[in-house]
């Protein structure tokens, strides 16, 4: 498709782009934006390692078109929080040590902040469920159900200590 | 831009001042270095693969030096900078790298306090360092930080062997849990890895590999390029350069994108590939292939220990092939500059990649410089090396830094795959239940997978070599008095190289499913017998420890647990000390299973629900490493045994994706009980792999307990688990299933000929049946000269815009790059090629010249300007009743359209179907000349859509039935179906098989945006048509609506009232359709799910309208292609509501017999009650025909 110029918005930030609308979004976020949270993985909308939120909800950055993120708002994992401010569900992936290589954390983290999202106080098997199509390799599934359920755990004593997300 | 690069040796040998710890006074290797601010960099040449090994090496280095743990940074795997060690393999950095680690680090220790027992004026022994501080202990009155004892000079000593090293008790910091370094990035998304480097200037490759996928070795291996048309990527932007050095083709782009899809647009032809043998079983091609065997043990008399067993039992266990599947595939960047190579990489093997490249281009080694960055967890060797030498070679190419990312398909199928394996045991039991003899041979067809840039351009021989990595593990752990073990070494089948565990894993499987049979047969508690015959101390408490852990009770036979309704419940015991290395071999951490399994006697499906693992790590530098890399082994080696078999063609890899090769999900992770028994005051011992090794033998002993079948070949899928309850008359049938609805019996058989088939017909008819008097001449309308566009008003330019729109006029006549009305597309017939013209406002080969009535006449008859005869593929039959002033308008907006002067290919039939003039007789009997009559009984809204889905719409022309002679049917076959391009268009009169009837809001939807909550997207011609709709009104949109909703009231009811969804939740209907299509079951489970599962935020698969279509055209289009609704199809101001969604391709991801798997499953799954599709295979290859690839 020929290109056009194309408003995103990604973390809070307006950009004006010229692009081909059908650019997958991941390739933008991560070519234009240098966006590194996003990870490649199979381009198909099956591993889950470019997830990102849109509308707060999860969806795959690989296959999606930029052209449907127009006027939308894109938050990835850099949005969620950096490391002087961090994510409770960043913080919990990295108090339980959720990490082996790490390539498929993104997507942990934003499936669970998704879930997190629509139901504060879900029980393993719904953790299980919202993890399903999110694949990791090296076997971290352990420590990232155990970091999604005290991610739930601090973000529901943040909510009843009044702060807001 | 991120340029990582690590400062080479030389410059801390250099540096004005500091502490340096090298191998010797003379060899230059450097292993430490301290600095006056306090850091210390510590150099491993092993790098860490998500290992955590930087974390654990720090600890290392930090307790030798008694320094702070954070003040150490670890060096890993940079060419520059680190030491030679070799490959980072067999779980050998602990056990093995980081032993002159610790001694530079005791070196400059005892350095460091000498030195400051000279300032202080004491002897170093009354010195101690705590936390980088050296100070005196009694009195403590004297301190001074490491940071300024190495300040002021730079000081280089030897490392020292001999150097002591602390001892064990004295540790503070190895043996405690440590927070690895690189998470809180890595959480954040600050990370960099090798994914991410990005250069000034760096352009972006993709590599288009040879037919034979995963298949690096034969005659044929570099010699099977035939041709590059570079033609064929003309007019694509950002293209930079195509790249070609023997079998290595490359494109280099601008951007990402543009490489991508020059990479799918190339067109490259290859010789076919040779035919394969059939490695999806791999047991009889292993021992068809040739080998050589070598005896690794031979004690005793085997042959008289067999000859005396009273019950003699041989049995043979077959291992799948396996591949690593990295979940990011392998992706480099490399910049040539000046005869200087460097590349950024994930490579497990820096020096072998860096000797690699200096082979490639004849160039020095030092010359090339690798920066060894992390990447995506990898278990063995994945493709990073290969993509690496491709980056190299697209760079050296343009002259630019180039990036490459290999694809899914590409990791997926060219990764050098853990081998296959086959292994027999023969053996028995002795008169007291002992066992009489063990006879074991393995089959192993591995090899070094060379760097596959090397083999394609010819740099290396595609000659295979024969490596001995069949024997780890080998020998069994148990004291057999006769014993024999031979390994056949033998040449590569696939492209394979050592993934986790190597030839261990599979020999484990049979050394601990045999004992398990032998302890079965002398009617033993399993865990007993092995004890009887295990001598090894440490193996013996192991085996307690995780016994006792996991509650172990003694039995003598299967199915003693409880069941529960269709599920049996069984245990299972294994254990393993894992050698590897060259034979004899280095024993790592001694491991043991308890695995639990439930086996479900209705599905087949096998659910480990829980794994009791010991480990024997000897010292655990960090334990929590260590119970994590337990966790993954657990994790991983139980996905390997329940569901991992790279599935082949008849040329080479078929498992391209996850849906081909699935692995584990969150819902199948077991709970895991670790027991690590601590051994601090023993060596430290490699724990990457240890875990993985009793994997297998344990869930089938398991499966054995609870069923009393033995699994002898993996992976244990539900279809080959229910095969065997079947035949052991366990199978649970399922109930059958009351039916949910019936979908009336197809009526008619609706003609699957399209247009241009149907033109046969005429053709032949009209030769035979001599129509041609039906006045076959018509005039010429002369020439005008274009009109002025100021003629015509802004309105009626506007409304000419929407009449085009209703009309779609561009979704045929757009250029082949997508320039509006240039003509061209290509409409493939079997007779020849139609082609639209170009309709733009060019004079000399547009319509520009065109008056106002020979457009008319086009429009409404048929007939071009030069009074020759358009075929029917133009729908001017429905143009016909386009009323005066909408062809006005349309004619005015044509005229004020940019002119595109290129001409479009002329449409070239063969004879007959050349003579245009046949059309004559056509029209005489169906083309339509009446203008549109509205009907005074309905609303004017009704009327609108009426005359918009009947005259500018033409839907007709593809969702009507066409007769013998092309012609689209009327009267009750109006709208009732008919094929596009090659794709179904569902009847529109409410008697279409969607399950759920169009309601107005339905269709309104669809129209618009795409995509319609209760049926799913527009695909094929369909999208292009809601794309072409978009300039129309909404009132309009939502009269065509109307207007086809009221067909529905005529056929079945609306859609609340069916009952269909109801399938999407039935138990009973999932499970038969894994019965029925276990193999699309898995892929839709890998490839699909992700997106259609049930509660996904699309519409349910149950409602498409193509899973209850009669033939599966539309089903195969869509997966082959993809779908774009409506992601690109909804207005901006109607996205808002829509979920953001688009399906890929899959057309270069699946292949024609895992598409048709997956069809047959999808039909079963979503269309329960509808007879399963009949010619799926052929429908795929016509399709794949049309769709390329």
């Amino acid at each position: 498709m020929p290109a056009r110029s194309l408003s995103l918005t990604v973390n809070g930030q307006s950009h004006l782009l010229d692009l081909a609308p059908d650019t997958p979004l991941l390739t933008v976020l991560r070519n234009d934006l240098e966006l590194n949270g996003p990870k490649f993985g199979c381009g198909l909308g099956a591993c889950g390692a470019c997830a990102v939120l849109v509308d707060d909800r999860a969806v795959r950055a690989c296959a999606i078109p930029v052209a449907a993120v127009e006027g939308r708002p894109v938050t990835t994992l850099e949005g969620l929080g950096g490391p002087d401010r961090l994510h409770p569900v960043q913080k919990a992936l990295i108090d339980e040590q959720a990490a082996q290589c790490g390539y498929c954390l993104n997507g942990m983290i934003i499936a669970v902040t998704s879930l997190l999202r629509r139901d504060p106080d879900p029980d393993d098997a719904a953790i299980r469920s919202a993890l399903r199509h999110h694949l990791c390799r090296c076997g971290t599934h352990v420590e990232i159900l155990n970091a999604a359920r005290r991610a739930a755990g601090a973000m529901r004593e943040r909510t009843h200590a009044g702060e807001v997300e | 831009m991120t340029r990582p690069e690590e400062p080479s040796r030389s410059r801390y040998l250099e540096a004005a001042e500091g502490l340096v710890v090298t191998a010797s006074a003379t060899d230059p290797t450097l292993y430490l270095a301290l600095h006056p601010g306090g850091g210390v960099t510590a150099f491993n040449g092993h790098v860490d693969l998500g290992t955590g090994i930087r974390t654990a090496l720090a600890q290392i280095v930090a307790e030798e030096l008694d320094v702070p743990f954070d003040r150490v940074r670890m060096v890993l795997g940079s060419t520059q900078a680190v030491p030679d060690q070799g490959p980072t393999i067999a779980s050998e950095t602990i056990q093995v790298t980081a032993k002159p680690l610790r001694q530079a680090a005791a070196t400059a220790r005892r350095h460091l306090l000498a030195c400051a027992a000279h300032h202080a004026g004491c002897e170093p022994d009354e010195l101690e360092i705590v936390d980088g501080i050296v100070s005196r202990k009694h009195p403590a009155n004297w301190a001074i930080a490491i940071g300024e004892l190495v300040r002021g000079q730079l000081e280089r000593i030897a490392l020292d062997a001999d150097c002591p090293v602390k001892p064990v008790s004295a540790y503070r910091l190895v043996g405690t849990g440590q927070a690895r370094t690189d998470i809180p990035e890595k959480a954040t998304g600050r990370w960099a890895y090798v994914h991410d480097v990005r250069l000034h200037g760096m352009l972006h490759g993709r590599v288009i590999r040879p037919p034979h996928t995963g298949f690096d070795h034969g005659e044929h291996v570099a010699h099977n390029l035939l041709s590059v048309n570079e033609d064929s990527l003309a007019g694509l932007p950002g293209i930079v350069d195509i790249v070609v050095v023997g079998d290595f083709v490359g494109v280099v782009a601008e951007r990402e994108e543009q490489a991508a899809r020059a990479a799918d647009l190339l067109d490259v032809r290859w010789r076919k590939a040779p035919a394969i043998a059939d490695l999806s079983a791999p047991e009889d091609p292993l021992r068809d292939h040739p080998a050589s065997a070598r005896v690794l043990a031979d004690n005793g008399n085997v042959e008289r220990g067999l000859d005396a067993a009273s019950s003699p039992i041989a049995r043979s266990y077959v291992w799948p092939y396996q591949m690593h599947a990295s979940i990011g595939p392998s992706c480099a960047v490399a910049e040539w500059s000046e005869e200087r190579l460097t590349v950024w990489s994930g490579t497990q093997n820096p020096r072998f990649m860096q000797r690699d490249l200096a082979l490639l281009f004849d160039m020095p080694e030092d010359a090339v410089t690798v920066e060894r960055m992390e990447a995506a967890g990898c278990y063995g060797r994945n493709c990073a090396d290969d993509v690496t030498a491709d980056a190299a070679l697209l760079s050296q190419a343009v002259g630019r830094p180039v990036r490459v990312q290999l694809t899914r398909e590409q990791e997926h199928g060219w990764e050098p795959k853990g081998a296959a394996q086959v292994v027999d045991v023969r053996g028995g039991l002795d008169l007291e239940g002992g066992p009489a003899a063990y006879d074991f041979e393995t089959r192993y067809p591995s090899n070094l997978a060379p760097t596959l840039a090397l083999i394609l351009t010819g740099r290396v021989s595609n000659v295979a070599s024969v490596t001995h990595m069949g024997d780890r593990t080998a020998i069994p752990p148990y004291a057999f008095d006769n014993m024999r073990v031979t390994v056949h070494d033998m040449p590569p089948l696939a492209r394979a190289s050592w993934f986790r565990g190597v030839s261990a894993m599979p020999n484990s499987f049979a050394h601990e499913s045999f004992i398990d049979e032998l302890a079965s047969a002398a009617e033993v508690d399993p865990v007993e017998y092995r004890l009887r015959y295990l001598t090894d101390p440490r193996a013996i408490d192991l085996v307690h420890a995780v016994t006792e852990r996991a509650g172990w009770t003694p039995r003598t036979k299967p199915m003693t647990m409880e069941r529960e309704g269709d599920v049996l419940y069984g245990r299972g015991f294994a254990y393993a000390l894992y050698v590897h290395g060259t034979f004899p071999g280095t024993a790592a951490a001694w491991s043991a299973w308890v695995a639990d399994v439930a086996v479900n006697c209705r599905t087949g499906e096998i659910a480990v629900t829980r794994v009791t693992v010991g480990q024997d790590s000897g010292l655990m530098i960090n334990p929590e490493g260590v119970r994590h890399q337990i966790h993954g082994n657990v994790i991983q080696s139980t996905s390997r045994v329940l569901k991992e078999k790279v599935e082949f063609s008849q040329t080479g890899v078929e498992s391209l994706e996850w849906g081909g090769y699935p692995i584990i999900q969150f819902p199948e992770v077991p709970e895991i009980d670790v027991v690590m028994l601590p051994r601090p005051d023993e060596e430290p011992l490699g724990v990457g792999e240890s875990a993985s090794v009793p994997s297998a033998a344990a869930i089938v002993n398991a499966v054995f307990d609870a069923t009393g079948i033995r699994f002898r070949e993996l992976p244990l899928t539900p279809d080959k688990v229910l095969a065997a309850l079947r035949d052991a008359g366990l199978a649970r049938e399922p109930e059958p299933r009351a039916q949910t609805r019936s979908l009336p019996a197809p009526t008619r058989t609706k003609s699957r000929r399209s247009l241009f088939s149907s033109l046969a017909g005429v053709a032949g008819g009209l030769l035979a049946g001599g129509f041609l008097a039906a006045s076959p001449w018509h005039s010429a309308i002369r020439p005008i000269v274009k009109p002025d566009p100021a003629t015509y008003s802004a309105m009626t330019i506007a409304r000419g815009r929407e009449v085009a729109a209703a009309g779609a006029c561009d979704v045929c006549h757009t250029g082949v790059d997508g320039t509006p009305f240039a003509g061209g597309r290509a409409f493939e017939t079997p007779f020849g090629t139609v082609r639209a013209s170009n309709i733009s406002s060019s004079v000399e080969n547009g319509i520009g010249a065109w008056s106002y009535p020979a457009f008319e006449r086009a429009m409404r008859r048929g007939i071009s300007r030069d009074g020759s005869h358009l075929y029917p593929v133009h729908p001017y039959p429905s143009f016909a009743g386009t009323s005066d002033a909408d062809l006005q308008a349309l004619y005015a907006f044509m005229m004020t359209q940019r002119s595109i002067d290129t001409p479009a290919p002329k449409t070239a039939l063969s004879f007959p179907f050349n003579v245009r003039s046949l059309m004559a007789g056509w029209n005489a009997l169906f083309a339509g000349s009446q203008n549109f009559a509205p009907d005074p009984q309905r609303t004017e809204r009704w009327n609108r859509g009426a005359y918009l889905v009947e005259t500018l719409g033409h839907c007709s022309a593809c969702h009507s039935p066409r007769n013998a002679l092309g012609a689209s049917r009327t009267g009750a076959d109006h709208l009732a179906g008919g094929f596009a391009e090659g794709w179904h268009a569902p009847a529109l009169n409410g008697e279409g098989p969607s399950p759920i009837g169009w309601s107005e809001a339905a269709l309104y939807d669809y129209l618009r945006t795409g995509t319609a909550a209760d049926h799913g997207s527009a695909g094929g011609p369909m999208s292009s048509v809601v794309a072409s709709l978009a300039p129309l009104p909404d009132t309009d949109i939502r009269a065509m609506a109307t207007y086809l909703a009221s067909f529905s009231d005529r056929g079945r009811a609306q859609g609340s009232e069916m009952a269909v969804p109801a399938s999407d939740h039935s138990k009973a209907v999932i499970e038969q359709a894994a019965r029925e299509a276990p193999a699309g079951n898995r892929i839709f489970e890998g490839a699909c799910a992700s997106c259609h599962e049930n509660g996904a935020p699309i519409a349910s698969l149950s409602a498409h309208t193509a899973l209850h279509a009669e033939t599966p055209d539309n089903v195969v289009r869509t997966i082959l292609k993809g779908a774009t609704a409506p992601a690109l199809l909804a207005p901006e101001d109607k996205r808002g509501g829509l979920e953001v969604m688009a399906m890929p391709a899959f057309a270069k991801s699946l292949s024609d017999r895992q598409i048709g798997n997956l069809v047959r499953y999808l039909r079963a799954r979503y269309a329960p009650d509808a007879p399963s599709w009949q010619n799926v295979e052929e429908t795929i290859a016509q399709a794949r025909k049309a769709v390329g690839r």
